[in-house]
């Protein structure tokens, strides 16, 4: 259940289900297979509808505009998310504005994958978490691939729907094996699930017990799990983590119910600290909560400056298992 | 047993194909041997044992591996491959309760049997309090003893080695006496220590002290910080004093505050101008030189040895053998391993680290 596969099975299966469905991206086509091989074998199978493109993200989000106003279904691949800025005009101001400007007769179901994140010390460039500057984009939604989302319901929901959709995928989630809850449980986690594309909650002991809520997504998500379990183990400091595929628009029932409980809630996010969804989630939960909060929101971030391609150096920018400790044991 | 990793520095793949195995499962390989070929996107790579020894195939030929994980595993011999496949496979079949660190501690200190418990879920300490009957104090404990007209009587919390070093303070001293020590561990109750008698667990406290069977109370407990926090939290609660147990040979300044509840042990100083909080455990030779700040709760370990105009904050673990330099501000709830020489400020909550270096004992050349 390696997730690199299981999305590669998935629009295997997106491509087989339904013709619309058409794939573009640099080097995708095999035998290469993309960067990161979540595509090898499509092209073999759908030649076709599984192009490699030139270097352009401009061109990958154009050609993927005009085919999705024609009723095509097209997934684009963005080898480094970093260069989705080559993309924000399109996005912005034409992919998803096409439908409430032509008042619903125009749709724009264009559905962007950008793999995303550090770690693997590929330096300024190639690291980012760039998908804060695209939340709050009116029309747009923003869906963070994690371990504990199985990639066929998240694909089901957008082939489902005409809105366009950024699907974000940390470069370190790929080779880890998925985690989806089997029987209420993840692993040694009690998971629990709400809404289409479920909010996950996960907690070594029953939600009363916790005391510290936890917000986090794609790969930090799965960093936090592991914290909150062996914190749980070692030292009974017990949060509760909960991880959403949509991270905007956001479904804040899970997170406000959450910290209803707990009165204390710790945010993470690979992205550069300031500005960001963790920030927003303090807002809204000083709105929801207000008085109910035992201690201000704490907001884990990475370091707003340049990641770096020392391994090292790049540990000491962004956000990692030490600082989310470090945050829980803070707020619990 | 040695792991077989493919040997790649390729950063675009996270993922290969295992397309042949040259070695079979089971067989006997030499060092260097071809065991395997993987194909990644950039290259076939030829995968050679690291060691001589007997395989055990961790993928199947045609599968995808990790690059990150081990593709076979080499043993010494067949019977520790054997052994060890053995153990994979009864592994899963022996999952006992699960419980925290906390509460399997708890459980051996109060003598529960987690098995006997019957939860299928994450037992905490919760649980394991739960599960024992609340202890009714036998009625032929041992109770606390009079004490000398005149002297301050003190009780003991913890009744392990801390309890030995505070009565040994306490022998040479003319103005306090133990009369009686608590502890949480039942097994311990009725026995003596030092000839003072261990009367009951923690929860006497209150009553004692209403009782008047003591004056003040001393936390017995050198290790944990966290742990002498929680008992000086008990006691003000239960408004019990806590008492400074000071070694005469510790060396007091002038112009010293010392708090309450504070263990000095032997031969520490604690020179002029030095403020310290409450409730911290000094070991032997501890020096905290002039205008140096000390906070509470604190734990050393002997040997340790500040410079003047240090700061040291609260709940603090060190180890044994330390040197910080002047005016050095160490955070609350750091830790500090023995053997350090801090030469600058370590904030809250942060660990110092030393690198132990050994020293090697070898025979005179001749």
């Amino acid at each position: 259940m390696i997730f690199a596969k299981e999305l590669g099975d998935t629009l295997r299966g997106a491509l087989a289900d339904d013709g619309r469905v058409v794939l573009l991206g640099e080097d995708i086509a095999d035998p290469y297979g993309g960067a990161f091989k979540v595509t090898r074998g499509l092209s073999t199978a759908f030649p076709a509808r599984v192009r490699t493109t030139p270097i352009s993200e401009g061109a990958i989000a154009g050609i993927s505009a005009g085919l999705a106003l024609a009723g095509y279904r097209p997934i684009a691949e963005v080898m480094f998310g970093d260069f989705l800025t080559l993309m924000f005009d399109q996005v912005v101001n034409h992919i998803t504005k096409y439908q409430t400007m032509y008042a619903g007769q125009a749709t724009c179901p264009v559905i962007i994958r950008a793999a995303t994140g550090g770690h693997r010390g590929y330096g300024p460039t190639h690291s980012q978490s760039l998908e804060k500057h695209f939340l709050g984009v009116p029309h747009l939604r923003v869906v963070a691939a994690s371990l504990y989302h199985d990639p066929r319901v998240v694909f089901a929901d957008f082939l489902g729907r005409d809105e366009p959709v950024l699907y974000v995928e940390h470069k370190l989630l790929y080779p880890q094996h998925l985690a989806l809850p089997v029987n209420g449980m993840v692993g040694d986690l009690i998971a629990s699930s709400s809404g289409m594309l479920p909010t996950v909650r996960l907690s070594a002991v029953p939600r009363e017990d916790c005391t510290v809520s936890v917000l986090a997504y794609g790969y930090q998500a799965h960093l936090a799990a592991k914290v909150v379990e062996r914190l749980a183990m070692e030292e009974e400091i017990f949060a509760e983590l909960i991880v959403p595929a949509q991270i905007a628009p956001m479904d804040w029932e899970p997170v406000l119910s959450s910290v209803a409980s707990t009165g204390s809630l710790v945010t993470v996010e690979e992205g550069a600290d300031g500005w960001s969804w963790g920030a927003e989630a303090a807002s809204v939960v000083s709105r929801g909560l207000f008085g109910r909060l035992r201690r201000p929101v704490d907001v884990v971030a990475s370091s707003p400056t340049i990641i770096p391609s020392s391994k090292t150096k790049e540990a000491a920018v962004l956000v990692g298992s030490a600082q989310i400790e470090a945050a829980i044991r803070r707020a619990s | 047993m040695n792991p077989v990793l493919v040997p790649t520095n390729d950063v675009n793949s996270e993922h290969g194909i295992l397309v042949m195995w040259f070695a079979e499962d089971g067989a006997e390989v030499e060092k260097d041997e071809l065991l395997a070929e993987v194909e990644t996107s950039k290259a076939v790579l030829e995968v050679l044992a690291p060691v001589a020894g007997v395989l055990l195939h961790a993928a199947a030929k045609g599968t995808e591996v990790p690059l990150s994980q081990p593709i076979a595993q080499l043993f010494p011999d067949s019977a520790a491959r054997d052994a060890f496949v053995a153990a994979q496979v009864a592994a899963p079949v022996i999952s006992g309760p699960r419980a925290t660190v906390k509460a399997q501690q708890r459980a051996a200190e109060l003598g529960v049997d987690l098995g006997m418990l019957g939860l299928d879920r994450l037992i905490t300490v919760k649980d394991v309090e739960a599960a024992v009957a609340p202890v009714a104090t036998p009625a032929d404990l041992p109770a606390p003893l009079p004490g000398a007209p005149g002297r301050q009587r003190i009780l003991i919390i913890g009744a392990a080695l801390g309890a030995t070093q505070v009565l040994d303070i306490l022998a040479g001293s003319t103005t306090q006496q133990a009369v009686a020590i608590v502890d949480d561990d039942a097994t311990r109750w009725g026995a003596f220590v030092h000839g003072v008698p261990v009367v009951g667990g923690s929860g006497l406290l209150s009553d004692l002290f209403g009782a008047g069977a003591f004056d003040a109370a001393v936390i017995a407990i050198g290790r944990s910080p966290a742990v002498r926090a929680r008992f000086r939290a008990l006691c003000d609660a239960a408004g019990v004093p806590l008492a400074n147990a000071i070694d005469p040979t510790a060396k007091i300044a002038t112009d010293v505050t010392i708090g309450r509840g504070n263990i000095v042990c032997a031969f520490c100083h604690i020179a002029t101008g030095v403020q310290v909080g409450d409730n911290n455990f000094f070991s032997a030779y501890n020096s905290f030189d002039h205008h140096s700040v000390i906070g509470s709760d604190n734990a050393s370990g002997p040997s340790v040895v500040t410079s003047g105009k240090v700061t040291i904050g609260s709940r603090i673990r060190f180890g044994t053998g330390i040197y910080i330099e002047p005016d050095v501000v160490i955070g609350d709830d750091a830790a500090i391993a023995s053997g350090a020489v801090i030469v600058s400020s370590v904030p809250a909550e942060h660990a110092v680290k030393t690198k132990i270096v050994t020293t090697t004992v070898v025979p005179l050349r001749r």
